[in-house]
């Protein structure tokens, strides 16, 4: 853990996504995609993971930028976060997805942290951060579930031989927009509805999304589904910049008639994939909002939670959260 | 007292540099054909190192020598090595690696192979002191300064007796007690007993203790970051194996070291070393990872206080016993600067101290700004509190019937103070917080928020004596004040210099502080920890400045007559009090001095001056006047700088997050020397109490020891955004009657006060409940508000 | 507003050269030889690259793996920008590129090439007139250590540039991402609302 200085490695700055997908092909497995570079260039400091290729996106301008669509918008892949937050079609139609961004890192990261890379960051456990041959990093054994494990950051649902948890403040407002991701391949393009690109170590524990080999991330397509709806977005964090968080929330939904026509809830930090809150939506849909509603749905939400040795704030926590999301 | 430039604020002369990006701190140097060295660190808490295979490292192309620690100085017998084969605690350096680049010898590190044997380990006090328990050292389990290191296991009965929710109290190391303490208790209206944790936490300066050296012959030149300048100046050249004149130690800038680079450490020897090895300069670059564990800590308590009120809430009796979290070197003495601060502040009738300072396998422990102190007022004040509700008691005024005046005496020695002025302290924050008013918001509730009041007061002994002023007047008539003050950010290098121009009456314009490199010819002075430096160097600078005025108006009676009581010092010239045309400038002075010679110019000197302020005065001899004294003023009593804070904070229970609406912090610390200084000390030790409050904590996987806390982002240091963007100060300014100006220290307790107020702002917004633990973080309020247990044991240490 | 918007997207110099391994002559901080995996490979960027830094264009030989902090403090001598955790953590590194404030450690040099790039050694006028935000920090002693002045300093050069008059709260959100461990945000933010009131 005290290692330092990036090995050397070779660097390509492909400047179309051709060229991209052609260097990714080229060198396999020992390539490396670097977008913004934060998570990237911890991995290569600390030495604790390496890559031979490094394929910088940079300059690869195809994949920057927000459209709009017949159907909604487009964001590329490499739109910096702070595009995404002070963008005006974004703000006026789906300011959950700027709210979310605007609470990630700092200022800073965001200049240059791009969407794409936001929504492909790997587990923040800080064992596998570390180093140690956890089975996320190829080995056999897990360090957080364990008697003693130091494990207020991880996971309440969906333990499978790990308990890292999805640290994307973004992911669950993409997956509560019910945005669909556009990758790209030698094959061609292919869309996968946000909420199945995350996955977890259950389906493969060494990668957190879908993206395969030779793919790239290109872009989000967010649809009008839920453009204008009624917005909520809460991060509860240690600290107010840089740091992950302890549970997130994003909420869209619409109101007709004074009770929730169409609800739509996502919780980030409890599980390794942003967790649909689908029985939430269940209890709340037809309903009144109101103090009764909220209290049946925060309990709903925490059902099935197994708490680990130290994250049972957690649970209290959610439930508050799932609260204020239907009070607002 | 009336000053021309003590109590104004003036433009540093370092601020320039600060804000232009021309500061250059250690890391900033460049030297001709200048290398780089890494370390190869131990990845487990306690281990042997042997079979140690260099062949495939010192093949490889750029590598220019790997240094052991078979090499270096004494490494077996100094208490914290500068390398070892030997190591005890994770992150703790085996050996060094130079190369021509840093990559390199990242690189040729890898390459390195030795066999390793992993001995038992341990990072829990109370887990080691149960019998049968493992040992952080194979001498022991307990040490400090002045306690070789022993091992001491308590009674299975002690652990038994304390039950699950209580600390063991086995035989202590110390122990001490004045008054009747039964009786005190047994006139107690109200008891309460709580046994608590403060965390342990790293210093994490900004800037890491990176190091350049390289050799002129015999001299070795070092450029540092150190807190101090001559302080550390012989433990450096011991550690290197030299004698201090052939040190030339530049400390110039330093990036922050609140008690981590206050002294002499030792891996700064290690480019020095290898630099003398390999025959090329080093420049060792320390990352932040290795600056978290070899750049000291805070040592963690586990303590159990009993306390006993009176009806009128004055503090009859007072038991604590600390258990500190000691690291695995002699660490530090918290846990007895801990019984002597709860001793001062609250003014017990009766109490008993007992405590023992137990090692551990992680960082090094050493002084951390208020060691001690500042985690017993965050364990004690919201017990403070708690008295104070159950006897009905406004919190403003119990703490100033406990609060000391200038006549106590505290600890088990029964010490005087120079001055305690912490009850006008408490009533002047009172009133620029508006506290009877706040008061009543106590509880308010706005949706899920509800706010919450606190106070806290803290102390630190601040000021010490017995150090060497030194001065020089040129034939321009510029005033030289040579310090041996570091530059940690204080200011207090110029801010103490001042009183040498206010004694003289110098026009501030024409000063200049000769500091941050040795070969200028610094006196020896104590290091900037502990609060000390305004105490201690003002007296120092006055010292020297006395010496000057006697020899300035000697040299006027030798050129034009009289005697010394005829003269009186004015606008930088001598003048004759009765005939104005017998009068001198400073700068005709200065030259009168060289031609006289003698101790006018520094040709001789008092034989009571440091050998360092003797080379010093050797070095500037001949070239102007000369004022050079040990500061041999009066001293009796300890130097107690107080604080008081204020806080309004407004928290959710629902998600366990609080704001703060409201600071005010007010210091005792004597006579202001510099307000804008005192305001940065006052606010930045509050954003740093507010880390230590609600943050910043050492967790460690008792399993494997392995440590939770690395890099800034987990070790949570507080923000922008973690804190108000507006504060308010105050100073009682009240003059110490030990110091010529009146001034005390005070970096210290102004970080206590803030953090103990927080703490007692969350306790009150959450109806009185005590954590009885620092950090308190979210999930602590959210398993309270939740009615949840807490995930950690009571008396965990270093645990999530 | 930050540059970045959808309309101004800047043309990045081509990444694809041909290399050749270009041997370095001033091995200073990353040695050619004995670095892991050095193959040549056509496509990989081109070692010797101009750079425009506070104004200058300079040729610099750069690594694939360097970052901006390191080809700033060692190969051009700008020690201004401070390494406080060479992480993207703590903000002593900010400078500005193109007038947004990044993290020089977790920039490689490379991606920023053909970038205009302000470390705090350019703030100054040429005949040495502070920046007003430099002057500033001085008349309210904004830094205590100073370490973290520099990266301070960047990030209200950009916030001011976008927004010359700021709120308190906005200075303080737009400096969020610069930590300082003496604590003087307070006098920090004093010092950037007097720089806008005297107007950049």
């Amino acid at each position: 853990m005290a290692k330092d200085m990036m090995p050397a490695f070779e660097l390509y700055q492909p400047d179309s996504l051709d060229n991209a997908l052609e260097l990714l092909s080229r060198f396999g497995d020992r390539s490396w995609i670097v977008a913004g570079g934060h998570d990237s260039f911890d991995w290569f400091k600390d030495r604790t993971k390496y890559a031979q290729y490094v394929i910088d996106l940079n300059n690869v301008n195809e994949l920057k930028g927000i459209n709009e669509t017949s159907e909604g918008i487009e964001i590329g892949a490499m739109t910096s976060l702070t595009e995404i937050e002070l963008n005006d079609v974004i703000r006026q139609r789906y300011s959950l997805l700027s709210d979310a961004v605007s609470r990630v890192a700092s200022p800073q990261i965001r200049h240059i942290g791009t969407i794409g890379g936001n929504l492909n960051q790997d587990a923040r456990c800080w064992y596998y951060r570390y180093g140690v041959d956890c089975y996320r990093a190829g080995g056999n054994s897990c360090y957080a579930d364990t008697p003693e494990g130091q494990n207020r950051e991880h996971c309440l649902w969906g333990a499978s031989r790990c308990v890292a948890v999805s640290p994307s403040d973004v992911a669950p407002a993409m997956v509560v927009l019910e945005a669909t991701m556009v990758i790209a391949s030698a094959n061609g393009l292919r869309e996968v509805p946000a909420e199945d690109y995350f996955i977890g170590p259950n389906i493969d524990i060494e990668r957190m999304t879908v993206i395969e080999p030779g793919e790239v991330l290109v872009s989000i397509k967010i649809p009008n589904t839920w453009a204008n709806a009624m917005f909520y977005f809460e991060k509860v964090a240690d600290r107010n910049t840089w740091d992950f968080p302890l549970v997130n929330i994003s909420r869209a939904m619409f109101i007709e008639n004074g009770v929730v026509s169409r609800i739509r809830m996502a919780a980030g930090a409890v599980e390794c994939i942003p967790r649909r809150l689908s029985v939430v939506e269940q209890v709340v849909a037809g309903s009144e909002l109101n103090e009764e509603t909220a209290e049946l749905a925060s309990q709903a939400a925490i059902r099935g939670a197994t708490p680990l040795n130290f994250n049972h704030f957690k649970i209290p926590l959610l439930q508050n959260l799932v609260k204020r999301a239907l009070r607002a | 007292m009336a000053f021309n430039l003590i109590g104004k604020n003036f433009t540093p002369p370092d601020i320039y540099a600060k804000v232009t990006g021309k500061a250059k701190y250690a890391e900033d140097f460049k030297v001709e054909g200048m290398v780089f060295c890494r370390l190869l660190t131990s990845t487990i808490p306690h281990a042997r190192v042997s079979n140690i295979n260099l062949d495939e490292a010192l093949s490889m192309p750029g590598v220019l020598g790997v240094l052991t620690a078979d090499e270096v100085t004494d490494t077996d017998i100094m208490d914290n090595p500068i390398l070892t084969n030997h190591p005890k605690f994770i992150g703790q350096p085996i050996l060094a690696v130079a190369a021509e680049s840093e990559q390199i010898a990242q690189d040729a590190i890898e390459k390195i192979s030795f066999a390793i044997e992993a001995l038992p380990f341990t990072v829990d006090p109370l887990e080691s002191l149960f019998p049968g328990g493992p040992n952080a050292r194979m001498e022991g389990n307990v040490a400090n300064p002045g306690i070789e290191p022993e091992e001491v296991k308590w009674q299975v009965s002690d652990f038994v007796a304390a039950g699950e929710n209580h600390l063991p109290m086995g035989s202590p190391s110390r122990e001490w007690s004045y008054g009747d303490l039964d009786n005190a208790f047994a006139s107690s209206v109200y008891i309460l007993e709580e046994s608590f944790v403060t965390q342990g936490l790293s210093h994490n300066s900004m800037e890491p203790r990176t190091a350049l050296a390289y050799w002129d012959g015999d001299k070795c030149i070092l450029h540092a970051s150190s807190q101090s300048q001559s302080f550390p100046h012989p433990g450096v050249a011991s550690y290197i194996g030299i004698t201090p004149e052939n040190l030339v130690f530049i400390a110039e800038f330093c990036g922050g070291g609140f008690g981590s680079k206050g002294g002499a450490y030792p891996y700064v020897a290690i480019p020095a070393l290898m630099s003398k090895k390999i025959n090329r300069p080093v420049m060792m670059r320390i990352s932040r990872n290795e600056e978290a564990l070899i750049g000291s800590a805070r040592p963690g308590f586990q303590g159990r206080a009993r306390l006993g009120f009176d009806q009128n809430g004055k503090m009859l009796a007072a038991d604590l016993y600390i258990v500190q979290d000691n690291g695995p070197t002699n660490g530090f003495n918290d846990w007895l600067s801990a019984g002597d601060a709860l001793s001062l502040v609250y003014t017990p009738n009766a109490m008993r101290f007992r405590g023992i300072p137990v090692l551990t396998n992680t960082p090094h422990r050493g002084p951390q700004r208020g060691p001690g102190q500042n985690q017993i007022a965050n364990a004690i004040e919201p017990m403070i509190d708690k008295a104070a509700r159950e006897l009905n008691i406004d919190p403003l005024a119990i703490r100033k019937i406990n609060a000391p005046n200038n006549y106590s005496k505290y600890g088990g020695a029964q010490t005087s103070v120079t001055s305690a002025y912490l009850s006008e302290a408490l009533d002047q924050g009172a009133e620029m917080f508006n506290w009877n008013e706040r008061r009543q918001r106590s509880g308010q509730r706005n949706g899920s928020k509800v706010t919450g009041i606190g106070i806290g007061t803290a102390y630190h002994s601040a000021g010490s004596n017995g150090f060497d002023g030194l001065l020089r007047i040129d034939t321009d008539g510029i005033l030289h004040i040579h310090t041996g003050v570091g530059n940690l950010g204080t200011y207090s290098h110029t801010s103490t210099s001042r009183v040498a121009a206010e004694v003289l009456g110098y026009s501030w314009d024409r000063c200049v502080v000769e500091r941050g490199d040795s070969s200028k010819g610094l006196p020896w002075n104590l290091g900037q920890f502990g609060s000390n430096t305004s105490f201690t160097m003002t007296r120092t600078n006055y010292a020297a400045a006395q010496d000057a005025v006697i020899k300035i108006k000697q040299l006027a009676a030798l050129r034009l007559g009289g005697s010394i009581e005829d003269y009186e010092l004015q606008n930088e010239r001598v003048q004759h009090f009765n005939d104005l045309n017998l009068s001198l400038s400073f700068a005709e002075v200065a030259q009168i001095a060289i031609d006289e010679g003698g101790s006018y110019s520094g040709l001789t000197y008092p034989d009571e001056i440091n050998p360092m302020t003797k080379r010093a005065v050797g070095h500037l001899a001949g070239s102007g006047l000369i004022g050079v004294g040990r500061d041999n003023l009066a001293r009796s009593g300890s130097v107690a700088a107080l604080a008081a804070g204020f806080i309004e904070i407004e928290l959710d229970l629902e998600t366990g997050d609080w704001e703060i609406k409201d600071y005010v912090g007010i210091a005792d610390c004597g006579t202001v020397l510099h307000p804008l200084g005192l305001s940065h000390q006052v606010k930045g030790g509050a954003v740093m109490g507010i880390g230590l409050a609600g943050y910043e904590r050492h967790i460690y996987d008792p399993q494997n020891g392995l440590p939770a806390h690395l890099g800034l982002c987990h070790s949570k240091l507080p923000t922008y955004l973690d804190v108000p963007s507006e504060m308010r100060w105050g100073a009682v300014a009240l003059e110490d009657p030990e110091n010529p100006v009146g001034a005390k220290g005070i970096g210290e307790p102004v970080q206590g006060c803030a953090s103990a107020a927080l703490l007692c702002a969350i306790s009150d917004a959450l109806g009185g409940h005590l954590f009885n633990r620092t950090p308190v973080v979210k999930d602590m309020i959210i398993n309270f508000t939740a009615g949840q247990e807490q995930s950690y044991g009571p008396l965990q240490i270093s645990s999530a | 507003m930050i540059t970045q918007s959808k309309t101004s997207r800047r043309n990045f110099i081509k990444g694809v050269i041909a290399s050749g391994a270009a041997a370095s002559s001033s091995a200073y901080m990353f040695g050619v030889s004995g670095c892991s995996n050095q193959q040549v490979s056509t496509g990989g960027v081109e070692r010797l690259i101009s750079l425009n830094v506070n104004g200058m264009t300079r040729n610099v030989d750069v690594l694939p793996n360097e970052t901006l902090a390191m080809t700033l403090r060692y190969k051009l001598g700008l020690t201004g920008t401070k390494l406080g955790c060479d992480r993207g953590e703590c903000g002593a590194c900010t400078v500005l590129v193109d007038g947004v404030n990044l993290y020089a450690c977790s920039l490689l040099t490379h991606t920023a090439r053909n970038k205009q790039i302000t470390t705090i050694e350019g703030l100054e006028s040429s005949d040495g007139i502070l920046h007003p935000v430099q002057q500033a920090m001085i008349d309210e002693l904004g830094p205590q250590c100073g370490f973290c002045t520099p990266g301070q300093i960047m990030s209200a050069v950009a916030l001011l540039s976008n927004n010359p008059n700021p709120t308190r709260d906005e200075v303080r959100r737009a400096l969020s991402g610069n930590l300082c461990r003496c604590g003087a945000y307070d006098h920090y933010i004093n010092a950037v609302m007097l720089a806008a009131e005297r107007g950049i």
